[in-house]
């Protein structure tokens, strides 16, 4: 069974409206259904319309694995509606958790400390080494996740534990923590060391606390007040 | 630039967040470049935005959580900098932009959490005209536009009209790197370097004096 192009063109593209309609009560659950219906056969569109109404929330650039999976069982006919709705389930989580850890934890804080040290050293290329990496990685993963759950179907979600996501993942783990002395010693050598220490050790703790964003934020706007009161 | 003009470039820009592909164009980096282009000064746009995207490196959308908007912080930062140095000095308008960034920023997720909140009446609406998906789900872009031009419209137009006292305290551009890399280093430290991972990040500490040296 082949998903066709003319179809996998529209599934790639409604996923990248994936999250538009996002809302507190039923999350993606719009975007999933508005994904899921671009690529559906014309015979499947009023079942999957009564069925998919619901809350639905995943990793943006993981839901291509499930939308490919789940259009493979409506084409195919041998699962219930019932199995669907627990693959979803299932899936869902399992591929937030691996996105999220992959994507926003690790995979983009590198590359954007990449292209940061690189846009201070070298100017544009920074910011155009960023875009192109990153869109490499995320693409991939939307493509390749759709013809993957559309030929995996149920079994799509052991691709969690293959090399594109655990190999990735230590590289650029690896890569943060090289780029991460890197911008120590870029910074050291070119500003106020003294006061540099002293307001990174305050931040890490900050954020070892776990100290929310917005009050860390706040913390910033009062330093940078009394900084400049203080006259340094 | 007018401040309309610029408002609704960054409100497009956003929509990248989460509305639109998440491509990673709305990073502070990009943008910084983007907004710097657009006046004539690609280098100090690069640098504030590389600037900003330190200090939000760590910002994380992990879930239902909603931090502080790094992308709106760097729109802001870059935007209402060039604004305000028309008519004021260097060292004012790096100030101003930057508490007008950090400013945005907590608006910006505030705002976040009512556009998602509005998007829960586009779905009610969705379920009463079932055949209308496709309108109310895309509806969503406008909701995230509007959040944009709400955000960055009255703060640009805020910064092109302020006259700072040239007695009022100005921001050097070395203590605004230092601020923004203090808390870059903490960052990337907070996310990367672990017992496991600290002989890599002593490697690149090493490696960045070699470069420096030779």
């Amino acid at each position: 069974m082949r998903l066709g192009f003319d179809r996998f063109l529209k599934i790639l593209f409604s996923s990248f409206f994936i999250q538009t309609s996002w809302s507190f009560s039923n999350l993606q659950g719009m975007g999933f259904l508005f994904n899921l219906m671009s690529g559906a056969k014309k015979n499947k569109r009023s079942k999957i319309m009564d069925t998919h109404k619901g809350f639905f929330n995943t990793h943006p650039y993981m839901s291509s694995y499930i939308i490919g999976a789940v259009e493979r069982a409506y084409d195919d006919e041998q699962s219930s509606t019932e199995e669907i709705q627990k693959f979803i389930n299932i899936a869902q989580t399992s591929f937030a958790s691996a996105g999220d850890l992959l994507f926003w934890e690790i995979l983009r804080p590198a590359l954007l400390l990449i292209g940061t040290i690189l846009a201070l050293k070298f100017g544009v290329i920074g910011p155009l080494i960023f875009i192109a990496v990153y869109t490499v990685f995320h693409l991939y993963h939307r493509i390749q996740g759709i013809y993957d759950g559309y030929n995996m179907k149920w079994d799509v979600i052991y691709i969690i534990r293959s090399k594109r996501f655990t190999t990735t993942q230590h590289v650029f783990e690896l890569l943060g923590a090289f780029c991460s002395g890197l911008l120590f010693s870029v910074i050291s050598l070119e500003l106020n060391y003294l006061l540099i220490i002293p307001l990174s050790i305050l931040f890490i703790l900050l954020l070892l606390n776990k100290v929310p964003i917005v009050v860390i934020t706040f913390v910033l706007i009062l330093l940078i007040i009394t900084i400049i009161w203080v006259g340094i | 630039m007018s401040t309309i003009l610029l408002s609704v470039i960054g409100a497009v820009i956003l929509l990248d967040k989460y509305a639109f592909g998440e491509f990673g164009i709305s990073q502070p980096l990009v943008t910084g470049a983007i907004i710097g282009a657009l006046f004539g000064d690609v280098k100090m746009g690069i640098f504030l935005g590389a600037m900003l995207q330190l200090i939000f490196l760590g910002g994380l959308p992990i879930g239902r959580d909603i931090p502080p908007d790094g992308q709106v912080a760097g729109i802001m930062c870059s935007g209402a900098f060039f604004l305000l140095r028309i008519t004021n000095t260097s060292g004012h308008a790096l100030l101003i932009a930057l508490l007008f960034a950090l400013l945005a920023a907590v608006i910006g997720g505030t705002l976040d959490i009512f556009t998602r909140h509005y998007n829960n009446k586009l779905f009610h609406m969705f379920l009463v005209r079932e055949n209308q998906l496709s309108m109310y789900h895309l509806l969503g872009l406008v909701t995230a536009f509007i959040r944009g031009l709400c955000i960055f419209l009255p703060l640009f137009a805020l910064a092109s009209i302020i006259m700072v006292p040239v007695q009022f305290p100005r921001m050097s551009q070395d203590l605004f790197a230092i601020i923004c890399m203090s808390m870059g280093l903490a960052n990337a430290v907070y996310l990367f370097v672990k017992r496991s991972t600290a002989v890599y990040a002593i490697i690149g500490g090493l490696c960045g004096l070699v470069l420096i040296v030779f």
